[in-house]
């Protein structure tokens, strides 16, 4: 596969809300009330209970592994933490190649919501698999 | 108003190692287990199924590591930091925010994790700044987790980024 510049990668998909959330909870032990309980969520100024930011960086990784294969290598990773996973949302990781040298591609990669509105945007860099 | 929350003490920390965890060894049914959450409500790969090695998201801390040591001088406190720093033990203000919020993360990776790996992770003293935002003045924080395999083989740096205010 030969990979430039302005290459939008196969994006990643889920609909959120305490079935993820909890789910994830329970593996990461998780268990925070902003996350759990609404009345939290909205005392946070979320109107709500909202995602982990840990799912919305698992969901990049999903998307990058899937596209660089078993063999390819995620070399670095770094997003920030916009705004909020809010109950309902359907977040999709994204990602668009920004550079190709050697081996090593970079890309600016970001989860958003329906509406297009980025909730965690960043960057990686990435070797494809053989 | 805060005029400022950087002291000398906050300033000159950065860099210090603050604690040591050692992780117990990685089983296949965790590794399992947090695919499962992690692609739900669509399968995991099978990769990660009959797993013999982690997705690079995988936390082998998550429940609680199998040693824990503070290597900061006098901290007896015997509390475990997951995923921040002992600042009362490093000297700093005893800060009164109204909210702290996940900033974000910058991982580096190296080799991956394997079923039967027993991770080492020293955290240590990031950069402290300061910035104007429409809460008043808030405070970045950095905590840098490091993990090493039993081999001594980097599995990633991460950095840590926090906003409180």
């Amino acid at each position: 596969m030969t990979v430039k510049v302005g290459d939008e990668i196969p994006t990643f998909t889920r609909e959120t809300g305490f079935a993820n959330w909890n789910r994830y909870a329970a593996v990461n032990d998780e268990f925070v009330p902003i996350h759990m309980d609404d009345a939290a969520g909205e005392a946070a100024g979320n109107g709500g209970a909202f995602g982990m930011g840990n799912l919305q960086w698992a969901y990049l990784h999903n998307m990058l592994r899937s596209w660089i294969g078993e063999n390819g290598e995620i070399l670095s990773i770094e997003v920030q933490f916009r705004s909020p996973n809010v109950k309902g949302q359907t977040v999709t990781a994204k990602g668009v190649v920004t550079a190709v040298d050697g081996d090593v591609i970079s890309l600016d990669v970001w989860t958003e919501q329906q509406e297009g509105t980025k909730l965690a945007p960043g960057s990686a860099k990435v070797k494809m698999g053989k | 108003m805060t005029e400022t929350y950087l002291n000398d003490t906050v300033i000159n920390a950065k860099g210090t190692p603050c604690s040591r965890s050692v992780s117990y060894p990685i089983e296949a049914s965790a590794i399992r287990k947090w695919a499962i959450a992690v692609y739900w409500p669509e399968p995991a790969p099978e990769v990660f199924m009959y797993a013999e090695y982690a997705p690079e998201d995988f936390d082998p801390f998550a429940w609680g590591p199998a040693s824990y040591e503070s290597l900061l001088p006098g901290d007896d406190s015997g509390v475990v930091y997951r995923h921040g720093i002992n600042e009362r033990a490093l000297g700093f203000p005893e800060w009164k925010f109204r909210a702290g919020l996940n900033g974000g993360m910058n991982c580096t990776y190296g080799v991956r994790m394997h079923v039967g790996d027993v991770i080492t992770d020293v955290k240590s003293v990031g950069e402290y700044t300061e910035r104007q935002g429409r809460n008043g003045l808030m405070l970045i924080t950095q905590s840098i987790s490091t993990w090493t395999n039993q081999r001594n083989e980097l599995v990633k740096r991460t950095i840590n980024t926090g906003i409180c205010y």
